[in-house]
């Protein structure tokens, strides 16, 4: 089920509600983890199942590395239950990408399974994984399955993250508190998330669609589509986030923030501090770390980076242009940490190009169907193929999306939320933003009501990670 | 007010507009029909082991797929909610069209933004296999005319995109040479349109009838009553943009010659009239021309100027200006190809003979002509 659809803001979320706040608080997990069960089954009863048995090792393995912790015995049964969560995760997301690469390789024609991708794996066994690993690492084991059951399958973050590690929520799985001031910021932090999927991330997922599409290409139509494409992309993620973390609110769990305005980075090394944050910290802490991260020889720091970049590329999807992706970034990131980044940090404007123009680059790869449109893409930007510079089709778009555009520009920096702050903090103009809060939020669902029961065009990125 | 009380504020009232539409998506009327989209809302899902149980590539055919386009069709308010979102897109984000649909001078019109290439190959297959199957060994000389559609006349200054016209035309010239084509373009303005609708007002045409039927050679009387009808229209763009526009008038054409007209409906054997007026009051009041999408009708017309023949291979635009041929031709026969089975079967349909052959489409169905067999 999709947070922007009307079966979830009309049909799932109030009666998920009246029940939640209506039990007493030593039902409520039970009552999130049923209905988050509901939620994510209406994605498909079969995927459902798979994910409670995936909960159901995560928990036994808990309980078996708890009982036999400081022995041989907890380290083996950790490393069979990680081995066996990605097992899960390997069979249902890659096992065609490697038999097509294996019949590619040895020229011989294996049928694909043509496994259908159950949504958010990626998410819910990453979060099994560093339960089980945490547990191994000192953590107290969950003892009720009905609270482990609903710290994985929590519906906020289940399909499209953040990636909650068990430590960060294990306390508000026993005792949390709700209070109408985190209700209030988590509704306006999940309308604003809404808001900017439906009012932002759409509209510029149509237009990358059309600029790709068009008959009449252009290298302005493909610096539409980068540009569109990267910015889509961070909002369609980053307001799923927003929705995760304000529902999270509403039911008194605080999860971490997942992109702190990664667009006006200097470097890619900041970028990844500010992008997908919950992801690359749990590569840092479960995968780079382990394997000795930075206090290693250079070499084998080297190869660490390696590693962690090619899993971050194909953790997204089992595609070589994921790969490539991934594996961009990781060389960017060894450039800079060996040389570019001292020289970026001289310059503000020069850095910001350069970051902005790579990020564009590695959306293109990651959104394209496969290399070779990724390579014709690129060489677009630049006019390959002798295409023209403008097309009637191109400045009617341009137009036609302009203050979407803008909006978008100005939203992927802290500058609204800055200005907001401000006004928030002084007592004249504070109560004006007081009073406009609440017709701001109302009109918001209004518009967006009005946006869902229009178009049929509501895809989320991410859940097919 | 506080933060206290703006706490409260929020959460109350979002919590009061949820809930309320929450009821009435729960248990509020459920429409029949879409009015404005012209259509019928999908229906409840069936409720079944087998219908939740589908996943992966059957999603589409499940329980939970059905129901989300259940809802959104079902929706409380649904043409407010999307008149919301058409302002909204037109007039917060200056989208320069909603749902490719865009208002210019009041004129609602649909962005026609390429040439479909596939499309005018299959409109002219359609075409020439019936020229060849049917008129070519009896000699028969076909016309060709086509309709331009409104956009022709206001999307490039206002900023929209538009087709080449010049070249669409000349690609089916080009395509159906063994036609004589009948170029009414000069006869058209802007105003010949209804603002809300895709079609041409019948009033309006008598200038383009004229020039169809000097064309054939056939003398044209032009002597019609005008009448109004009692009903406001609203058309197909209305629904389309969703997008706040007043009601038109309609008018249809009546002539005195047509006290012994006989209109004749194949599909459905049985005579009709030429206005059908239930559908005049219906949900496409532009269903009152020759009572909408038939598949064969003929006119005959005793007090006709002349005791030709006329058939008419027409879309529904041809509809409404058919009538205004009707005092040229003792008999027309009207066809059209999108709602028969195959074109192969038209011999049995009609002895084609010594009429008068002419194709006439817009270019809206000629550019999407998958239809047309």
């Amino acid at each position: 089920m999709l947070f922007s659809s009307i079966p979830f803001l009309f049909y799932f979320i109030p009666c998920m509600m009246l029940v939640y706040f209506l039990v007493p608080a030593k039902c409520k997990n039970a009552v999130l983890l049923a209905f988050s069960i509901f939620f994510y089954a209406w994605g498909g009863v079969t995927y459902a199942l798979l994910m409670i048995l995936a909960i159901v090792m995560g928990y036994a393995a808990g309980l078996l590395i708890e009982r036999y912790r400081g022995t041989g015995k907890a380290k083996a049964i950790m490393m069979i239950a990680v081995a066996a969560i990605i097992s899960f995760m390997l069979y249902f997301k890659y096992t065609d990408f490697f038999i097509e690469n294996f019949n590619r390789l040895t020229g011989l024609a294996i049928p694909l399974l043509r496994i259908t991708l159950p949504i958010g794996i990626s998410f819910y066994t990453f979060q099994i994984i560093s339960y089980v690993v945490d547990v191994y690492r000192g953590v107290p084991a969950q003892k009720n399955p009905i609270y482990l059951g609903a710290y994985v399958s929590m519906f906020p973050q289940l399909i499209a993250g953040p990636i909650v590690r068990y430590v960060d929520v294990a306390k508000e799985l026993d005792e949390r508190t709700h209070t109408t001031a985190e209700a209030a910021a988590g509704i306006r932090r999940f309308m604003m998330g809404l808001a900017k999927k439906i009012l932002i991330a759409n509209p510029l997922s149509e237009l990358s669609n059309i600029a790709l599409a068009s008959d009449e290409p252009s290298v302005l139509f493909y610096w539409i589509y980068g540009i569109s494409v990267a910015l889509y992309i961070y909002f369609d993620f980053s307001g799923y986030s927003d929705m995760a973390i304000g529902l999270g609110r509403v039911f008194g769990f605080h999860f971490l923030e997942n992109f702190n305005y990664p667009f006006i980075s200097k470097s890619a090394t900041e970028f990844w501090r500010r992008w997908h944050m919950s992801l690359g910290s749990w590569f840092r802490d479960y995968v780079y770390i382990p394997m000795g991260g930075n206090r290693v020889p250079k070499w084998r720091w080297l190869f660490n980076i390696f590693v962690v970049w090619l899993l971050t590329g194909f953790w997204h999807g089992a595609a070589w242009n994921f790969i490539i992706w991934g594996l961009f970034f990781g060389v960017l990131l060894t450039i800079e940490k060996l040389w570019l980044l001292k020289h970026l940090e001289k310059s503000r404007i020069w850095s910001r190009i350069y970051l902005l123009f790579a990020v564009m680059v590695s959306f293109i790869v990651f959104n394209a169907a496969d290399m070779p449109d990724a390579f014709a893409t690129i060489g677009g930007l630049f006019g390959a193929g002798g295409i023209p510079l403008v097309s009637a089709q191109s400045l009617y778009y341009l137009r036609s999306y302009a203050i979407i555009f803008v909006l978008a520009l100005v939203g992927a920096t802290p500058v609204v939320k800055n200005l907001a702050g401000k006004l928030s903090e002084s007592p004249k103009t504070g109560k004006i933003i007081n009073v406009l809060e609440p017709i701001v939020l109302i009109s918001l669902l209004l518009v967006i009501t009005g946006y869902l029961v229009d178009g049929s065009f509501n895809p989320f990125l991410y859940f097919r990670f | 007010m506080n933060n206290k009380i703006k706490n409260h504020v929020v959460i109350i009232s979002m919590a009061v507009l949820v809930a309320v539409l929450s009821v009435l998506c729960f248990f509020g009327p459920k429409p029949d029909f879409l009015d404005a989209e012209r259509r019928d809302p999908a229906a409840f899902p069936e409720l079944s082991v087998d219908s939740i149980m589908k996943d992966g590539a059957e999603y589409s055919d499940s329980f939970m797929s059905k129901f989300e386009t259940y809802s959104l069709d079902t929706f409380p308010f649904r043409d407010f909610f999307r008149t919301v979102k058409a302002i909204c897109a037109n007039y917060i984000f200056g989208q320069m069209d909603n749902n490719n649909i865009f208002i210019a001078d009041g004129y609602a019109a649909e962005m026609q933004e390429s040439i479909s290439d596939e499309s005018l190959e299959h409109a002219a297959e359609r075409i020439t296999f019936i020229y060849e199957q049917f008129l070519k060994d009896k000699g028969i000389k076909p016309y060709l005319s086509i309709i331009p559609d409104k956009a022709y006349f206001i999307a490039e200054e206002s900023g929209h995109l538009s087709m080449d016209y010049d070249a669409f035309v000349s690609r089916m010239t080009d395509s159906l040479s063994f036609a004589e084509y009948i170029d009414i373009f000069p006869t058209l303005s802007l105003e010949d349109y209804y603002k809300t609708d895709t079609h041409w007002r019948q009033e309006q045409l008598g200038d383009t009838a004229k020039l169809l039927a000097e064309s054939m050679g056939v003398p044209y009387s032009g002597e019609f009553d005008v009448h109004l009808l009692d009903h406001p229209f609203y058309g197909v763009y209305y629904g389309q943009a969703a997008l706040p526009m007043p009601a038109e008038d309609m008018y249809y054409l009546t002539s005195p010659t047509w006290q012994d007209l006989k209109v004749y409906d194949y599909q459905n054997n049985r005579e009709i009239s030429v206005y059908d007026m239930e559908k005049a009051v219906g949900k496409d009041p532009y269903d009152m021309y020759l009572s909408g999408e038939l598949s064969k009708v003929t006119i005959e017309n005793p007090d006709a100027l002349t005791d030709k023949e006329l058939v008419i291979f027409r879309d529904s635009f041809g509809r409404s200006i058919i009538p205004l041929l009707a005092d040229s031709y003792a008999k027309i026969t009207v066809i059209d190809i999108r709602y028969i089975p195959n074109s192969a079967f038209l011999g049995s349909w009609v002895d084609f003979e010594n009429q008068d052959v002419l194709f006439l489409y817009s270019t809206l169905v000629l550019n999407q002509s998958s239809e047309m067999k």
